[in-house]
């Protein structure tokens, strides 16, 4: 062994829970026994690499030896985890899914089954800030398709500030075949596909993707609103092109400022009428609120009626997360979308996996190009010096101006493109009868693009792009968000 | 001032853009290093040898920069290919062996891009300054050498043989002994085959990720390596050699400008492009089944009897008994091979006895379109819904929170069996041995990938589209497939990537304005479009853009190679309506259903044809092409497949 590994020895149902610095990485290997981390299960005998400041748990049921090198900021055992609710949760889930796949199988129902319903969960998963609840989803999701019977969830990510497998901004849905990693909280959800040959097919994933372009929901909720409906509706159609597929069910992640805020006035209003249409969009019958009694007793008023409403308890190892972490957490996702992943493993580590996969198979080569004005058109949504609605008094109208695509010029001074971070959308209806005024806002993201030079002079502009594929005489959408390698 | 196209892909220079579609392996490993200064203008011969040779001594290690440039300059200076091909002789005679196989490697490379006149130059003398130098080297190197030898076999643009039918059985008598017909068959050239066939197969997976059918291939000629490996008998080596030689040839892509003949009839192989008489196989007959030949198109007739080892592939409609039943009608033409392989294979456990082979299982199930999970499947997820209901848990805040989950029970115990690379699990029973055993195939191959993609870059993909997303009914899911296996999806959307990089690659193609051009507007043949012109300022010459010159008329690149694919791909249809196979399982299925074990019926058809079975082949054929024409919106690249067969037109 070497000099810093240390050993820990876990007795069954609890965690090892550590956090790191930025730089550091941690290496961990299951020497003996069972353990995973957030419901995906380690190897025994392989190397873990975790970084980019990573706060992660290993848990195990029935106990484990670690071994763990490298400097980790704070790390203990806890035997005070919610696990034991989670996988009771888990386990009501799959008697919804076997029940809905029994009915798409035309089979019989058993004597003792005779009343229940059968539909798969859809369950949407609300919280306040720094309450797991990315974490809860992503258990559930890994345990469902751990359960050997072949279960595609779909994980949906509502949350503009985390991004899912886009980029931060970005609201997105992806069918899971095999269990997320844990790596860096630059991809917690697992990672969208490359052109390398991956093992596990969670870090080539295939989201439907849509830009908001701002963290904060207040910036623009109907925006939010109306694009949560659309990722809505083509889940609804995948599903119903494929009703086995729907018997797995879904699971959404939501922003914390859908649970906390103050408890009247317009940004309440906004706040409910998002997640009604989250519950609208994706027919939700499940509603899990973690650890926060008030919005429990919400929930339970507006939808306790035609939906079950379920309180979960926290984890105690959710730590806080503060405004600059956040903005280093966006920055480890851009450069994760562009560059793939690199965490040098701490000393005395030679070969470990990465995510689950070899380390060198996750480094990435975007392509950077210099583009004439003209190439690309680029369009903001609503009125740049736009005052957040819920500055506006109630039912003001000012619909048609938070909706309105505006076109940017790269040429005026202060456009504000340097460094922005582009949503390469997909083309328009080819049929010039089917555009609309709006249609931009309905275009799911082919891509994201950055800008990190422009030449008014010469009307150039120098694009990152993740691929060297052309993006020439695309539509591109900015929104507030900026990267700089 | 450079002459001849260059091509300007993120600061590293390209191959030069191959002018028909390669059929032998891609790049050859090799070693980056500066590129060599631009070429001068030649204007008398000497001085063109002179040079020509100073550079050649450059090629010392396998640099793909110096054999790019050396096969540029070779095509350009066509005129003088005598002078390359003396040259080029001289440099592989007179380096030392460790210096050989780059030589090779350009001498290969000239005579595929440019094929003439270099191929017919190079024909003469090729075989003994193949063989001698095979003599010379070390093992590495054989192999290396024997891999390109097997890309000659069909490296001429027309598919056939690169330097002729001749030329290619001697060299292949030099380097594995006798004739594979009459005398020992070694297993190493078994092997060697086996290989090439599975890297072929290999990469029909990768540019068609609904190829099912090579798919399976990959999966059977894997356990076919292990077999062969293992130890077989002399008459089997033969069996599997002669399969493997027409299923290889099956995957050959054809010729990029079919030129309109009239049909040629078969005619009995009389001709002198034929292998010598070989008393071990069993009788060929004198013509392949007139049905096959009545489907095909005239532009694909190249795989005629003058080229008696491509007759229609016999391994691969063995192979595919388990989904189409009476495959194809030219089993009847080597009755015994298959019977004979066939039981070889199920002697060594590598198909089970209804016909199945293990471990193609579950993409043969992959094909099969019906939602219904095998009988297995169901037997297993009846178990598991009896034992989760049997939970008496309810979605209340109190049994969340206060019962104590038999989680363990339902992820560790019921799933004994772990994957020791990934961790995933499967339970102990025959089905999640399948399971695992596809599960670790996966694992093979994405280790095998990587591998060969060491060095290679790698980026993010684009998102599918929204009309892909919402109808990907083909990715596993529930009952359709494994947990973690075939992802067409994910593969689509790393070929999309792949194809934005070939297309920036093609983009980045131009040809220089002859001097005193620049005015002339000219078109692609292909679109008709004015191809731009643009002023280089580095390089101080105009250039068209996107451009490729081919026999003397521009191109636009993209569409140059956009051609080149659609008859590529209308070819692979027709050929698999010509077979009377398709990836698609529907018209196999539906016509299997009257005679209940196929694959009994499968194996029979294979052994005896009666008419009933040749006519059931006619059907099925019919049913094949419109189903191919369904399928075909779903490749890769997205084509309507109407807008491929106008091109190819
Ligand atoms: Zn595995
Ligand atoms: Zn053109």
């Amino acid at each position: 062994m070497q000099s810093d590994s240390k050993e820990w020895v876990l007795d069954a149902e609890t965690e090892y829970r550590f956090e790191l610095d930025p730089g550091a990485s941690l290496a961990i290997k299951l020497v003996h026994g069972q353990a995973e981390v957030f419901g995906a299960e380690l190897a025994e005998g392989k190397t873990y690499l975790f970084g980019s400041e990573c706060k992660a748990a290993i848990f195990t049921w029935q106990g484990c030896t670690l071994e763990v090198t490298g400097h980790a900021s704070t790390e203990y055992v806890s035997d005070e985890t919610p696990m034991a609710a989670y996988a009771n949760l888990h386990i009501a889930f799959e008697q919804m899914r076997v029940r809905a796949l029994r009915v798409v199988h035309g089979s019989p129902a058993s004597d003792d089954d005779s009343d229940a319903n059968a539909e798969p969960p859809r369950v949407l998963v609300l919280g306040p800030d720094n309450s797991g609840k990315t974490t809860i989803c992503k258990i559930l999701t890994n345990y469902a398709v751990r359960a050997g019977q072949n279960w595609s969830p779909m994980l949906v990510n509502v949350d503009p500030s985390e991004g899912g497998w886009a980029v931060p901004g970005a609201i997105s849905a992806a069918p899971v075949q095999s269990p997320l990693p844990t790596a860096s909280p630059a991809n917690p959800l697992g990672s969208a596909a490359t052109s390398a040959p991956t093992a596990l097919s969670s870090n080539a994933l295939v989201p439907l993707s849509y830009w908001y372009g701002h963290p904060e929901i207040k910036r623009n909720p109907l925006l939010l609103d109306r694009l949560i409906r659309n990722l809505g509706e083509n889940v609804r159609d995948r599903f119903d092109g494929d009703p086995e597929a729907h018997t797995s069910g879904l699971i959404v992640d939501t922003p914390s400022s859908f649970a906390s805020g103050p408890t009247s006035g317009a940004s309440t209003d906004s706040r409910h009428s998002l997640i009604k249409a989250c519950v609208d969009a994706f027919k939700i019958n499940v509603i899990l609120v973690v650890g926060h009694e008030k919005l429990n007793v919400e929930m339970q008023r507006l939808y306790g009626s035609r939906l079950t409403v379920l309180k979960i308890p926290k984890s105690g190892g959710v730590v806080e997360l503060d405004l600059p972490y956040r903005e280093r957490v966006h920055n480890y996702q851009l450069h994760t979308y562009m560059y793939g992943q690199k965490i040098d493993p701490p000393p005395g580590i030679s070969s470990a996996i990465l995510g689950g996969e070899a380390v060198t198979d996750l480094i990435l080569s975007p392509s950077s190009s210099i583009i004439s004005f003209n190439d690309l058109t680029l369009y903001r949504i609503g009125a740049e010096s736009m005052a957040p609605s819920s500055a506006l008094p109630i039912g003001a109208a000012r619909t048609v101006s938070e909706m309105q695509p505006v076109l940017v010029d790269p040429a005026s001074s202060g456009s504000g493109l340097l460094n922005a971070v582009l949503a390469l959308i997909a083309p328009f209806n080819p049929d010039e009868a089917e555009r609309y005024d709006e249609e931009i806002l309905d275009l799911n993201v082919i891509g994201f693009l950055v800008i990190t030079n422009i030449d008014i002079p010469n009307r150039k502009m120098t694009i990152l792009s993740p691929n060297q594929g052309s993006f020439a005489g695309k539509t591109a959408v900015v929104g507030s968000f900026e990267w700089q390698e | 001032m450079s002459l001849y196209p260059q091509t300007h892909a993120f600061g590293q220079p390209t191959y030069p853009a191959p002018t028909y579609p390669q059929p032998g392996p891609p790049a050859y490993p090799y070693q980056q290093t500066p590129a060599p200064p631009p070429p001068v203008y030649y204007v008398d011969p000497n001085t063109f040898r002179r040079d020509y040779a100073a550079r050649l001594a450059q090629l010392t290690i396998n640099s793909r920069p110096i054999i790019q440039t050396l096969s540029m300059v070779a095509q350009e200076y066509s005129r003088w290919a005598d002078i390359v091909v003396q040259c080029l002789e001289a440099h592989i005679r007179r380096v030392p062996p460790y210096m050989k196989l780059p030589s090779f490697y350009l001498l290969d490379a000239i005579s595929k891009n440019v094929y003439d006149p270099y191929a017919r130059h190079f024909a003469p003398f090729v075989v003994p300054l193949f063989l001698e130098t095979y003599q010379q080297v070390d093992q590495t190197t054989r192999s290396k050498m024997e891999e390109m030898l097997l890309t000659w076999r069909t490296g001429a643009p027309t598919g056939k043989e690169l330097f002729g039918f001749i030329t290619q059985i001697a060299i292949e008598r030099g380097v594995w002994g006798g004739d594979p017909g009459v005398a020992d068959i070694s297993k190493a050239q078994v092997l060697s085959e086996l290989e090439f066939t599975l890297s072929q197969k290999e990469r029909a997976v990768q540019a068609n990720a609904w190829d099912h059918e090579s798919r399976k291939h990959v999966e059977v000629l894997q356990q076919l390596r292990s077999l062969v490996e293992a130890g077989v008998s002399q008459d089997e080596l033969r069996q599997i050699l002669a399969q493997l030689r027409s299923l290889s040839q099956s995957t050959a892509p054809p010729a990029p400008a079919p030129a309109p003949a009239p049909p040629t009839y078969p005619q009995p192989s009389s001709s002198s492009y034929s292998y010598p008489s070989q008393p071990s196989y069993p009788a060929r007959p004198s013509f392949v089944p007139p049905v096959v030949h009545h489907s095909q198109p005239q532009s694909y007739q190249y795989q005629s009897t003058d080229q008696p080892k491509s007759e229609p592939v016999d391994l691969s409609s063995l192979l595919s008994t388990s989904s189409s039943p009476a495959a194809s009608t030219s089993t009847s033409t080597a009755p015994s091979n298959i019977a004979g392989l066939f039981s070889a294979l199920l002697k060594a456990g590598i198909v089970s006895a209804t016909g199945t082979p293990v471990g193609a299982g579950d993409t043969a199930k992959a094909e099969d379109n019906t939602p219904q999970p095998t009988s297995q499947g169901r037997e297993a997820s009846r178990a598991y819904r009896k034992a989760i209901l049997g939970q008496k848990i309810k979605l209340t805040n109190a049994d969340i929170t206060r019962k104590r989950p038999s989680i363990v029970h339902f992820m560790y115990e019921r799933l004994s069996v772990q994957c020791k690379q990934c961790g995933i699990r499967f339970s102990d029973d025959a089905l999640g041995k399948k399971d695992m055993e596809s599960h670790l195939d996966m694992h093979f191959r994405q280790n095998r990938k990587a591998n060969q993609n060491i060095g290679r870059g790698h980026s993010r993909s684009w998102f599918v589209g929204l009309e892909d997303w919402v109808h990907d009914s083909s990715t596993d899911y529930k009952g359709k497939g494994r947990a973690d296996g075939s992802r067409p999806l994910n593969a689509k959307a790393s070929a999309a990537a792949e194809a934005a990089n070939r297309e920036a690659e093609l983009r980045a193609q131009f040809v220089v304005v002859p001097q005193g051009d620049e005015a002339k507007t000219i078109s692609c043949p292909i679109c008709k479009e004015t191809l731009k012109s643009e002023f280089l300022e580095d390089d101080e010459e105009w250039v068209w853009k996107n451009a490729v010159k081919k026999d003397d008329r521009i191109f636009h690149a993209t569409c140059h190679s956009e051609a080149l694919t659609s008859v590529q791909s209308l070819a692979v249809r027709l050929r698999n309506e010509a077979t009377g196979r398709s990836r698609s399982g529907t018209p196999e299925a539906s016509s299997s259903r009257a005679s209940p074990p196929k694959e009994a019926a499968a194996l029979r058809t294979s052994i005896s044809p009666t008419s009933e079975s040749k006519r059931a082949g006619l059907k099925r054929k019919v049913d094949d092409y419109s189903s191919s024409d369904v399928t075909a919106k779903n490749d890769n690249d997205g084509t309507p497949p109407m807008k491929k067969l106008a091109l190819a037109a």
